[in-house]
C-alpha cells in the first residue's frame, strides 16, 4: 500500500512556519527560564503588565511607531499617486524612474550617513520629523515605482473621456482615478507602512537613540539579552502588520480576485 | 458649416502627421473617414477633441473658434475604439457620469437615463457592473454616455473594431437609428470601406495625413486610391456571372 505523505508534509510545514510566533507568544509570558529547566519559573502575564510601565516604554515606543509609519505610509502613497503620473507621462520617463531606484543602490544604514550632515544643518537630527523625512526618502520612490504602471494608455484614455464628457481635472480624480487606483492605493498603503515599521538602519543613525521606535527597542532588549521583553515587543511588533494584512485580504485581496 | 475645420496641421517631432487639414460639415450629418492605420485619423479626431494642439490651424463650431477652448467646454465627445466603461460604476451610473459631472438635479438625470436605456434597448441591465455585459452591450452603454450630454458634435474612432461581423452589424443599425433620433453630428473613423459607405451621409478618405472630402458616394467608390474598385473587382472574379453594379 502506498502512503500518502501529503498531509504529513503539509502539517510539519504549518507547524514550521506557526512556531516561532507560538513560540515568541511563549516566550513574551514566561520569566526565569534558566537551562537546565525545561518550564519557565514562572508564566502569567507579568510581562505584559510591565508594558504600561513607564520605565519600559514599549506602550510610548508602540504609539511613537504607529505616528511615524502611519504618517510616512499617508504621505508617501498620496505624493506617490500623485507624482509618479507626472514621471509616467514625462518624456524623459526612463530617465527619471531610473533615478527613483537611486536610494536602493545603498544600504539605509550607508544612506543615513550619507545623508546625516544634511539632517544636522536642518535641525532634523534625532528628532521624529527627521525620522519620518528619512523614512519618506526610502518609501517615496517605492510609492513612485509602485504606481508606474497604473499610468497606462488606458488609464490616459479614462481621464480623456472625462475631460471631452465635460469633466475638470479635479473631477477625473476624484470620480475616476482614485476609484480605480482604490485597491492600489490600499496596498501600497500596508507596504509602505511594513517598510516604515520594521525600518532600523536608517531610524537608528537619523534618531540617534532618541527616537526609539518599537523596532529600535526590540534590538535594545536582544542586545540587553533580555529575551522576555524581546520576546513581548516583537508580538507587539507584529500586530499592526497582521491587522493590516486581515484588512487587506477582507477589502482589497478579495476584490481583486 | 456647423463643423469647419481650416488648414489644420499636427508633426510630432520630424513627422508630419496632419498635413493642411481643411473641410466642413453640417449639423446632423455624419462624415465617414476612411483610412490604413496610422494615417492620422486618430490625431485629427483628438486635434477636435482638444485633446491634442495643432501647430496651426483654425476650427470654428457653429461658427465660434474653439481653438483655445479646453476638451470640457467644446461639447465634443470622442469616443475610443474600447467603450472605455468605468469598472467601478453601474451600468446606470456609466450612462449618468456626464450629467452627473453637470450637477442635473437627480430627477432628471433618472428621467434622461430611464429613456437612454429604453432607446439603447439595455433593460434590466441597469444594475449590472461592466464587466457582466458582452462587448456588443458595453458599446451601446458607451454609446448612451455619450450621446446622453447631448454633444455637439461626436467623434467615433473606429468604435466597431473589436466587435464580431453579427454585432458589428447591428451596431450600426443601433448607431443610425440613435443618429437620426438624437439629431447628431458626427465623424466615424473607420478602416472598414463597407462600414465607411454604410455610415457616412458624406465619405472621406485620409491617407498620410490628407484628407480628401468626396462630394458624393458615387466620387468615392470610382476613386482607385479608396479600394472600392479593387474590392469590386475581387467579388467580381470571384463570382464571374454577376454583373459589375458600375
Amino acid at each position: 500500500m502506498r502512503v500518502n505523505w501529503k498531509p504529513f508534509v503539509l502539517t510539519l510545514v504549518v507547524l514550521l512556519t506557526l512556531f516561532p510566533f507560538v513560540y515568541l507568544v511563549l516566550l513574551s509570558l514566561a520569566s526565569q527560564w534558566r537551562f537546565p529547566a525545561l518550564l519557565p519559573g514562572y508564566f502569567g502575564l507579568d510581562n505584559w503588565r510591565t508594558i504600561w510601565a513607564s520605565e519600559v516604554g514599549l506602550v510610548s515606543s508602540f504609539l511613537l511607531s504607529t505616528l511615524i509609519s502611519l504618517s510616512v505610509a499617508t504621505v508617501s502613497t498620496l505624493s506617490g499617486f500623485l507624482i509618479s503620473r507626472s514621471v509616467a507621462y514625462h518624456p524623459r520617463k526612463r530617465l527619471l524612474t531610473l533615478f527613483t531606484y537611486f536610494p536602493y543602490l545603498l544600504a539605509p544604514v550607508v544612506l543615513a550617513a550619507c545623508l546625516s550632515y544634511f539632517f544636522l544643518k536642518l535641525g532634523l537630527f534625532g528628532n521624529v520629523t527627521g525620522v519620518i523625512v528619512a523614512q519618506f526618502m526610502i518609501t517615496f520612490p517605492y510609492s513612485l515605482i509602485f504606481f508606474s504602471s497604473f499610468w497606462s494608455e488606458r488609464t490616459k484614455s479614462f481621464e480623456e473621456l472625462v475631460f471631452t464628457l465635460g469633466g475638470t481635472r479635479r473631477q477625473a480624480f476624484v470620480k475616476v482615478l482614485l476609484p480605480l487606483a482604490r485597491g492600489m492605493l490600499l496596498i501600497c498603503f500596508f507596504q509602505t507602512f511594513l517598510i516604515s515599521w520594521f525600518e532600523y538602519g536608517l531610524t537608528s543613525i537619523i534618531g540617534v537613540g532618541k527616537v526609539q521606535t518599537l523596532t529600535i527597542k526590540v534590538f535594545l532588549f536582544i542586545k540587553e539579552a533580555n529575551f522576555y521583553y524581546g520576546a513581548l515587543s516583537c508580538c507587539l511588533l507584529i500586530f499592526p502588520p497582521v491587522v493590516l494584512l486581515y484588512l487587506n485580504k477582507k477589502y482589497v485581496f478579495n476584490k481583486l480576485v | 458649416m456647423f463643423l469647419e475645420v481650416k488648414n489644420v496641421v499636427k508633426s510630432f517631432q520630424q513627422e508630419q502627421v496632419v498635413k493642411d487639414l481643411s473641410f466642413g460639415l453640417e449639423a446632423h450629418k455624419t462624415l465617414s473617414i476612411l483610412g490604413k492605420s496610422g494615417c492620422g485619423k486618430t490625431t485629427m479626431l483628438k486635434i477636435l477633441g482638444g485633446l491634442v494642439k495643432p501647430d496651426s490651424g483654425h476650427i470654428l463650431l457653429n461658427g465660434n473658434l474653439i481653438d483655445e477652448q479646453s476638451p470640457s467646454d467644446r461639447h465634443i465627445v470622442y469616443l475610443y475604439q474600447e467603450d472605455l466603461l468605468f469598472p467601478h460604476l453601474t451600468i446606470f451610473e456609466n450612462i449618468a457620469f456626464g450629467l452627473r459631472l453637470k450637477k442635473m438635479p437627480r430627477e432628471e438625470v433618472n428621467a434622461k437615463v430611464e429613456n437612454m436605456v429604453h432607446s439603447l434597448e439595455l433593460e434590466g441591465q441597469e444594475t449590472k457592473m461592466p464587466h457582466q455585459l458582452s462587448g456588443g452591450q458595453r458599446q451601446r452603454v458607451s454609446f448612451g454616455r455619450a450621446i446622453i450630454t447631448n454633444p455637439s458634435l461626436l467623434l467615433l474612432d473606429e468604435p466597431f473594431g473589436s466587435l464580431d461581423t453579427g454585432t458589428r452589424q447591428r451596431m450600426q443599425e443601433l448607431f443610425k437609428k440613435l443618429a437620426a433620433e438624437f439629431r447628431i453630428t458626427s465623424l466615424f473613423v473607420t478602416h472598414d470601406l463597407k462600414e465607411a459607405i454604410l455610415m457616412g451621409d458624406e465619405i472621406a478618405y485620409m491617407r498620410s495625413g490628407q484628407l480628401t472630402v468626396y462630394p458624393d458616394k458615387e466620387g468615392f467608390i470610382r476613386d482607385p486610391a479608396t479600394g472600392v474598385q479593387d474590392e469590386i473587382a475581387f467579388w467580381g472574379e470571384l463570382l464571374p456571372g454577376s454583373s459589375n453594379p458600375l
